[in-house]
């Protein structure tokens, strides 16, 4: 085996690994159906490479037919499922899959879902920043006591 | 490379006359167990800090310690044949393993989708390094649209103001993250481990045979040709099995979307029908849901 060809196969399946493994982390932790399927594609875009890798290796235009393949099974995936995830908007007007938790089995606990801090939108707005000016009237302390808070 | 460096350190550490200093250093730096170790803890808090958590903090040191986890993977791989071969590839696989990683950790899913386009072209060229030209076209031509679908949906679908709370939370993201980095990490010894056992033979001799063979195979010149050639052939069944597939597929996609809206009777009184086109905000409130399905008179009533 020439050494060349040996190093493009490590590479690519150790590219393909991490691709597949980014997909599994997507798909496990996202909660966002929309997110869910991009992380499925991924993973099988992680296959496919390796696919060709092996293909090459080899020298068999099997892996090559076999990524067509993937890519049918893909186009099918992505018809199926983003109709499923619009009938799934329609019915509960997000796009969380917590809300369908109750499919789950009879034994499972519920799970409770925790408070989200609300999200704070940074002031990016420029205000003007005013220079003081004249002359700071006495505070009399008597009248602060009595002065009524509008 | 990594390697190089060590052994010209330990030689080095050996015309001093310390051997020992030179073995461990070798030893610790070396060892492929310590790398890989500290590369699947690296990734594992990197892609941790990086996933939605409530919070923002903490982003962008997880997306240097991913980094620095990818680097020590890519310290390990082997040199490719040339130097510009080489270059091509790190070029394409940092990209492509930076737009999934962003594909997976941004909030908005339109920057999502955004990103995942992204991911697909660098894949598509990855592709065109192995010589498969139709499949780095392919890619790019049916996920395109995929892409394009999708990207709509997020669009139409999107919440205004803000990101939704769902995008913002995860569920469990340390153990996701966890369980990715140790695949990654496992994945990388067995792979190294069974390229090392295969045996190399590195003469040039060997070398102009083996690009001879693949110029005869998959790095023909006729390079569709042959493709479609092997597809129709040898394949022939498996072309068969997929046109059954799409065309299940688009039945099951709209059986799946014309589903539920047969069954709901219009609403005459007010013009208006309660089907699935209406938004239920908080159907999964059995409160709620009774007096939209039950109770059609009271519902009515108060629409009134």
């Amino acid at each position: 085996m020439v050494e060349s060809e040996l190093a493009l196969l490590h590479n690519y399946l150790l590219v393909g690994a991490v691709i597949f493994s980014i997909g599994l982390v997507g798909f496990l932790a996202r909660r966002n159906m929309i997110v869910m399927f991009l992380s499925a594609e991924m993973m099988l875009q992680g296959v496919s490479l390796s696919l060709v890798a092996w293909s090459r290796f080899h020298n068999d235009w099997g892996g090559q037919v076999l990524v067509i393949m993937i890519i049918v099974v893909a186009a099918c995936e992505a018809a199926i499922a983003l109709a499923l995830v619009l009938m799934l908007f329609r019915r509960a007007g997000k796009l969380d899959v917590a809300v369908w938790q109750e499919l789950r089995e009879a034994n499972q606990a519920a799970y409770v879902d925790h408070e989200v801090p609300e999200e704070v939108e940074p002031d990016t707005q420029k205000w003007p920043r005013l220079t003081p000016a004249g002359v700071e009237p006495d505070v009399d302390e008597e009248e602060m006591l009595h002065r009524p808070h509008v | 490379m990594t390697q190089s460096l060590v052994s010209r350190v330990t030689l080095l550490a050996q015309e001093e006359s310390a051997p020992s200093l030179g073995q461990n250093l070798t030893d610790l730096a070396g060892s492929a167990t310590a790398i890989f170790g500290a590369m699947t803890i690296m990734l594992a808090i990197g892609m941790w800090l990086m996933l939605p958590r409530g919070t923002d903090r903490g982003r962008r040191t997880g997306m240097i310690l991913a980094l620095i986890g990818l680097g020590l993977l890519g310290s390990r791989l082997p040199g490719l044949a040339t130097v510009l071969e080489e270059s091509v590839f790190a070029v394409l696989a940092i990209v492509t393993v930076a737009a999934c990683a962003a594909t997976v950790s941004t909030r908005n899913p339109l920057y999502s989708a955004v990103w995942f386009g992204m991911a697909l072209l660098g894949t598509a060229g990855l592709f065109l390094v192995q010589g498969a030209q139709f499949l780095g076209v392919a890619t790019v031509v049916v996920y395109a649209g995929a892409i394009l679908v999708t990207f709509l949906f997020a669009l139409m679908l999107a919440q205004p103001g803000g990101h939704a709370y769902y995008d913002r939370i995860s569920w469990e993201a340390s153990f996701s993250a966890a369980t990715g980095a140790v695949m990654v990490g496992m994945l990388a010894v067995t792979i190294g481990n069974a390229a090392e056992t295969l045996p190399v033979e590195d003469s040039p001799q060997a070398a102009i045979a083996a690009d001879e063979t693949l110029r005869n195979g998959v790095l023909s010149d006729q390079h569709v040709a042959r493709l479609g050639g092997q597809l129709f052939s040898r394949h022939l069944v498996t072309v068969e099995v997929a046109a059954a597939l799409l065309l299940a597929a688009l039945v099951g996609a709209m059986a799946i979307v014309t589903q539920g809206t047969r069954h709901e009777p219009p609403d005459k009184s007010t013009g208006t029908s309660p089907g699935p086109d209406a938004p239920l905000p908080a159907a999964e409130n059995p409160a709620n849901r009774r007096s939209h399905t039950g109770d059609g008179g009271k519902e009515r009533a108060r629409h009134g």
